[in-house]
């Protein structure tokens, strides 16, 4: 079968997510550019016996050298690995957004141009002729919507033409505007046709012009020191990118003189964009948008969680049939408490993962989004994310894998990943269930002082691993403030939406069960005791707590610590079974399947643990890895195993720094 | 000519001149925010991002980001 590849090309909100999920539905892959913090996103179809692979490129306003995804979305197009590029634009905002055909032009591959969204255009009364755009540029024009699946055909049409006869962008016109400005042409002439393969001179002339440092560092070893420092000179009188952009404007207006007919308007906020924007409600609007979603998302995570708990109900009788039929015990507890169990937590992942895909996908779509950004925008902008952030924050206090899940919609690979690491420092719902439990056996009315402490350090640990990762993932000279658009709000796309959360749920739980089975498989291995308290996590518990004393655990505390990363809710059963002489595994994967905890347990901690001990505990459970979900999830939305465990080093470093601070300053006060 | 933030809400201008770093410019220009173009001031209080409409389309802009965005203000 013959291939081909297309490229998406176009800027934020031009719809190029929507199409590329039309197109390749769940045949998708997302991954990094190689060695680069940027995400790249491939898929492919068939249409017509014929096999297309899609580029899906980072979308941004233009094709300079700002950020990374720009420099690598040129310079893979320049590449000639796409065979054409399907440059989209915003038919409701048609002059705007044709700003990324006009910066694309000179770039040397075959490409045509959607005029997405005509459904939006045509309800604000814009006619626009795209025959006429058409002759003026020289490549497939098309109207088009992509959220409607069934205009597609014209869509394959317009790429097939593009494919066939190479279509290339008529530059005549715009080469002329840009002869208007003084140095130009001579910059022009100075740099041969191919300087930069790929790029035409005319492309390397404007972008020089702007003081692109990538282009003009690459100019400078193609033509020479001597050349270029004359370039530079003429460059100095130009007046940079505030006259090619003007050019470029210019030639957009030539384009769409006549072709297209729009009614005046006048805009207004709408109401909810007045609540949104408001300086007194903007951030209550925002936070309880986001609660409502968090509680919206466990309406459809419940038939998926239901089927969780349903596999740990038939945990029982299967393991007691592979009894019955003498199988050996190891077998039949590694079917039962590793196996099972864990496609039991894979399920309940999968149900809250699908729930917080969806509901915060719908925000995404219908542009809610974009207002948590413009309203958090300051605030988060401080740690060096995006305003959307604040929204995994706040998931993560119910539940870190929800929040990791969610930090999807943050369209920077580094801060998504800065947004998930710090997300861990938010304590889980789990974690809320035992802090104020255990403070209050230990510190009665004093245990609210000890909440207060927690979230003061949450604030703290924030700030201090924003700084630790912050330089590596959001380099500091890409920070800046925020120039975005706000889109109008869309319908959300009922079909598309489903398809894409499906894709996603299904992807998740491929790539999740292999580390949840991994680490589930690994923890009972090491907590494995055919006999009496004999596993190894008992042994190496026992051999290092003169270290662990030092942080304010006794080894009963530490192990439980041990199994309070993989799951929080097994903390409490697993300090009851040791200080009772219990075993280990059983105790978690019990308490982790709720069961409850000994009645003797409030005078069973009295007796054995000291106060100072009882805070230390509470900071390393508290601030330790959330739990393994919470790691795989991580690990399938930063899709990188190096960064993932770093984080994981990170928090386990971190939980027992504060666990010894709790601990001496414990030690100070009783 | 004014500094855009200067402007009240529901004015309109249109932008006179650019200045700041390259980065700066070739951001604002590639969001349509170029000398000669028509912006309407939709929000713009305290210490949050301005709103803006030009060109079909509303725009945030960092406060920071709008000091070197120097304006003519018409009269409808
Ligand atoms: N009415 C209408 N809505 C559309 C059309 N195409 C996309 N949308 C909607 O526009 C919004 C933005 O579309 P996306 O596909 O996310 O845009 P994008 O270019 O991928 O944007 P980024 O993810 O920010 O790069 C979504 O809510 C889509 O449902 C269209 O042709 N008509």
């Amino acid at each position: 079968m013959s291939t081909a590849t297309i490229a998406l090309l176009g800027q934020p909100n031009s719809g190029k997510s929507t199409l590329f999920n039309a197109l390749t539905g769940l045949r998708q892959h997302v991954g990094n550019w190689p060695g680069k913090t940027v995400e790249k996103k491939e898929g492919s179809f068939t249409h017509n016996g014929m096999e297309y692979r899609v580029a899906d490129l980072p979308g941004s306003y233009s094709l300079s050298a700002n950020s990374d995804e720009e420099v690598i979305t040129r310079d893979y197009i320049a590449s000639g690995d796409a065979d054409v590029v399907c440059i989209l634009a915003d038919s409701s905002q048609l002059q705007r957004s044709l700003f990324m055909l006009a910066d694309y032009a000179g770039i040397d591959v075959p490409c045509f141009l959607l005029l997405n969204m005509s459904d939006v255009a045509k309800d604000q009364g814009k006619t626009i002729d795209a025959k006429a755009i058409e002759e003026r540029l020289g490549i497939p024009v098309i109207p088009f919507s992509a959220t409607d699946t069934r205009s597609y055909d014209v869509f394959y049409e317009a790429m097939g033409r593009a494919i066939n006869n190479k279509t290339r962008l008529n530059l005549n016109d715009l080469k002329k505007q840009y002869e208007s400005i003084k140095g130009y042409q001579e910059i022009c002439d100075l740099i041969p046709e191919n300087a930069l393969p790929g790029y035409s001179s005319m492309w390397a002339a404007v972008k020089v012009i702007e003081g692109d440092r990538v282009v003009s560092a690459k100019l400078k070893n193609a033509v020479g020191a001597e050349t270029f420092a004359k370039i530079e000179e003429i460059k100095k009188n130009t007046q940079g990118a505030v006259a090619t952009g003007g050019c470029k404007f210019a030639w957009i207006d030539d384009v769409l003189d006549k072709a297209v007919v729009s009614g005046e308007k006048k805009v207004t906020l709408s109401r909810l964009d007045r609540i949104y924007t408001s300086r007194v409600w903007g951030k209550p609007a925002v936070i309880l948008t986001v609660l409502l979603g968090l509680i919206a998302s466990f309406i459809p995570a419940l038939p998926l969680m239901g089927v969780g708990s349903a596999v740990i109900a038939i945990k029982e009788p299967v393991m007691n049939a592979l009894y019955s039929a003498g199988c050996p015990e190891v077998i039949v507890l590694v079917i039962g408490d590793v196996i099972i169990q864990s496609f039991s937590y894979i399920f309940k992942m999968l149900g809250f993962v699908f729930g917080v895909t969806l509901v915060f996908g719908l925000l995404e779509e219908a542009g809610v989004m974009a207002r948590i950004s413009y309203v958090f925008d300051n605030t988060m902008g401080k740690l060096g994310l995006q305003g959307k952030s604040v929204m995994p924050f706040l998931v993560s206090f119910g539940c870190t894998m929800g929040g990791a899940a969610g930090a999807r919609v943050i369209d920077n690979w580094g801060q998504k990943v800065l947004t998930i690491a710090l997300a861990w420092a938010v304590p889980c719902g789990a974690a809320w269930a035992t802090i104020p439990m255990l403070a209050s056996i230990f510190f009665g009315p004093g245990a609210v002082g000890v909440i207060v402490a927690i979230l003061l350090t949450m604030l703290v640990h924030m700030w201090i691993t924003a700084k630790v990762f912050g330089g590596k993932l959001v380099k500091v000279e890409d920070r800046y403030g925020m120039i975005m658009e706000l889109p109008p709000y869309h319908k959300p796309k009922w079909g598309s939406l489903f398809r894409y959360v499906f894709g996603r749920t299904k992807e998740t739980f491929v790539r999740v069960t292999k580390v949840i089975l991994l680490v589930c498989g690994l923890f009972w291995l090491l907590s494995y005791s055919p006999s009496g308290n004999t596993s190894v996590l008992y042994r190496i518990g026992v051999a290092i707590e003169p270290v662990t004393r030092f942080f304010g655990m006794p080894w009963q505390l530490f192990l439980s610590y041990i199994a309070s990363a993989v799951g929080k809710e097994g903390a409490i059963g697993v300090i009851s079974a040791l200080y009772n002489g219990g075993s280990l595994g059983t105790a978690f994967v019990d308490s982790m399947n709720g069961a409850a905890r000994a009645a003797n347990f409030n005078e069973m901690m009295l007796a054995n643990v000291t106060k100072p001990e009882a805070l230390a505990f509470i900071f390393a459970m508290t601030f330790n890895m959330p739990c393994v979900v919470a790691l795989a999830a991580t690990y399938q939305e930063t899709h990188s195993a190096k960064w993932t465990a770093r984080i994981v080093l990170y928090y386990t470093v971190m939980s027992l720094i504060l666990a010894f601070i709790a601990y001496h300053i414990g030690l100070l006060i009783w | 000519m004014k500094e855009l933030s200067g402007l009240p809400v529901d004015s309109t201008c249109v932008i006179a001149s650019l200045d700041g770093d390259q980065r700066f410019i070739s951001r604002i220009t590639s969001i349509g925010l170029t000398p000669g173009c028509r912006v309407n001031v939709i929000k713009n209080d305290g210490n949050r991002p301005m709103l803006i409409y030009s060109r079909d389309t509303m725009i945030a802009l960092n406060r920071n980001e709008c000091k070197g965005i120097m304006v003519k203000e018409v009269t409808a």
